[in-house]
């Protein structure tokens, strides 16, 4: 079955996400020049950017296995989107608490209404929607279908939200400067934001590995133990 | 390569802040499932152990039957 | 068939009529908080006060969407609806239009009498009606959604909160900016149109959404 293909998989994706991780920070802080503007504070984005990408990516990865697991009937997928949506609501959050630790200096305050954080806030109020209608829900079928419908309405809220953000937020901005504007992009602190990003996608494919791992033991658990009650 | 000035230009707390929260995340995360690991094994040893005639209740299954 | 489901569902609610009474008096009272917790000063309440009536109003939405469908899951009535040969997104389409008049509509009517208290201008008192009228529409049908996923399940109408409001924020940017555009002096159009356009989508997109939750809730 998958469980120990899953199994094996996950030190291939466990050690080089560590050494990425390790190279990219590397790259970012020993290699990379200071910002003319920003001076070392921009290095907050090599974990601020990676860690907002991955939450929109997982949250469509999300989106789409919920999907394919209620078109097709395929539990795996839905246990797979259900195992994606902790590491992507993670994601998101450690995007919003860098984000913060990056506008205090930058900008002043701790927090910014900007278009970007503002959507990212969101998003992680769609990742809180999503885990909690399937924690509400005992029966694993109807939790993995209820959340595939949420999953997918929200995906394709997503853009509409996305936009509807950034229209308030010029309409509010006034002449202001665009905030959290990212440092002009040096080679070297390029690299270091795609290595950071590939470090975070391996991260996530061993730990929604592991978790999907987790949810397969206890479903079967669950199942075995109805089984012995004679339900 | 150049050695990076570990106060990041006075930004410190901020830089340094981030990538440690950040990584109480990742750890929170390892750690967390690593815990939800070890209750399904207990749980696994547990029925394993336990003759097939004696069905235990646990957990939800008491309010399912309530 | 759709106009007896609206019948219907309408003839119930006035049986109940206490519960759409209770709606109408919560918003009333949580828009009269605000002045009450942040000052009298009118220039200020002017500034919030779109903002105040609309999320007072979605809030008030929030409680009675629990009512869309929990009724008729009760007693069984809603399994029968499943049933029949009538297209499912009809029957939700009905009872959603009935939701709005009962739960939504009075809002409405009421809000522009809320917003004296705001020391609005006439014309921004008559853009306030009109966003609501056309976005609490929105707010019944993506709610329908929420209702629908939650049916039977405990955590009630906080939960259905935590699943609809993020979808609807888009109504409440450009709702609530028509009001403050009028508030301002600008021209409230653009984010009227907008609305208009989201409302236009959710009910295109929103019933089928419900009808393929409400299947999945009641296997």
């Amino acid at each position: 079955m998958f469980y120990p293909l899953a199994g094996k998989l996950i030190p291939w994706f466990a050690i080089p996400a560590a050494l990425l991780f390790a190279t990219g920070l590397f790259v970012g802080f020993f290699i990379a020049p200071t910002d003319f503007q920003q001076g070392d504070a921009y290095r907050i984005i090599f974990i601020h950017v990676p860690a907002a990408w991955m939450g929109m990516f997982l949250y469509v990865l999300m989106a789409i296995y919920a999907g394919i697991g209620w078109a097709f009937n395929a539990r795996l997928s839905s246990m797979m989107a259900s195992s994606l949506a902790i590491t992507g609501a993670m994601f998101t959050a450690i995007s919003l608490i860098t984000g913060a630790f990056w506008g205090k200096p930058t900008w002043g305050t701790w927090w910014v209404w900007d278009a970007r954080m503002t959507s990212t806030l969101i998003l992680l109020f769609l990742y809180i929607g999503f885990i909690s209608l399937q924690a509400a829900i005992d029966d694993a079928r109807r939790a993995d279908r209820a959340g595939a419908v949420l999953a997918l309405v929200g995906v394709i809220n997503v853009p509409i939200i996305y936009f509807s953000v950034q229209w308030w937020n010029t309409l509010h901005q006034g002449a202001t400067i665009r905030l959290l504007q990212k440092p002009t992009i040096r080679g070297s602190m390029l690299a270091a934001l795609l290595i950071m990003l590939a470090a975070c996608w391996l991260y996530s494919v061993a730990v929604v590995l592991i978790r999907l791992r987790c949810i397969i033991l206890e479903r079967e658990q669950n199942a075995s133990r109805f089984a012995e009650v004679g339900v | 390569m150049n050695w990076p000035d570990l106060s990041m230009g006075g930004y410190g707390f901020y830089v340094w802040g981030s990538y440690i929260a950040s990584l109480i995340f990742f750890v929170w995360e390892v750690v967390s499932l690593r815990q939800r690991k070890r209750a399904l094994a207990q749980q696994q040893q547990q029925q394993s152990s336990k003759p097939v005639s004696t069905p235990v209740l646990r957990g939800s299954i008491n309010e399912t039957t309530s | 068939m759709l106009r007896w489901i609206v019948w219907r569902d309408l003839m119930l609610a006035w049986r109940r009529r206490a519960d759409m009474l209770s709606t109408v008096f919560f918003f009333v009272i949580v828009v009269s908080l605000f002045p009450l917790g942040i000052g009298p000063e009118t220039q200020l309440l002017r500034t919030i006060a779109p903002g105040v009536v609309w999320v007072a109003a979605l809030l008030a939405s929030m409680l009675s969407l629990g009512r869309l469908f929990a009724n008729d899951y009760q007693d069984g009535t809603l399994e029968q609806l499943l049933l029949t040969p009538q297209p499912l997104f009809l029957v939700v389409l009905g009872k959603t239009f009935a939701h709005w008049i009962v739960a939504e509509l009075p809002l409405v009517l009421i809000a522009p009498l809320v917003g004296v208290q705001f020391d609005l201008s006439r014309e921004t008192l008559w853009i306030l009606f009109l966003s609501l009228l056309v976005g609490t529409p929105v707010l019944s049908l993506i709610g329908s959604v929420g209702a629908a996923l939650t049916l039977g399940l405990r955590g009630g109408g906080v939960l259905i909160s935590l699943l609809v409001l993020p979808l609807y924020i888009p109504a409440l940017i450009f709702g609530a900016g028509a009001v403050e555009a009028s508030v301002m002096g600008t021209s409230p159009s653009a984010h009227l149109s907008l609305l208009g356009a989201f409302a236009i989508v959710s009910l295109l997109f929103s019933p089928w959404a419900t009808a393929a939750a409400l299947r999945i809730s009641l296997e």
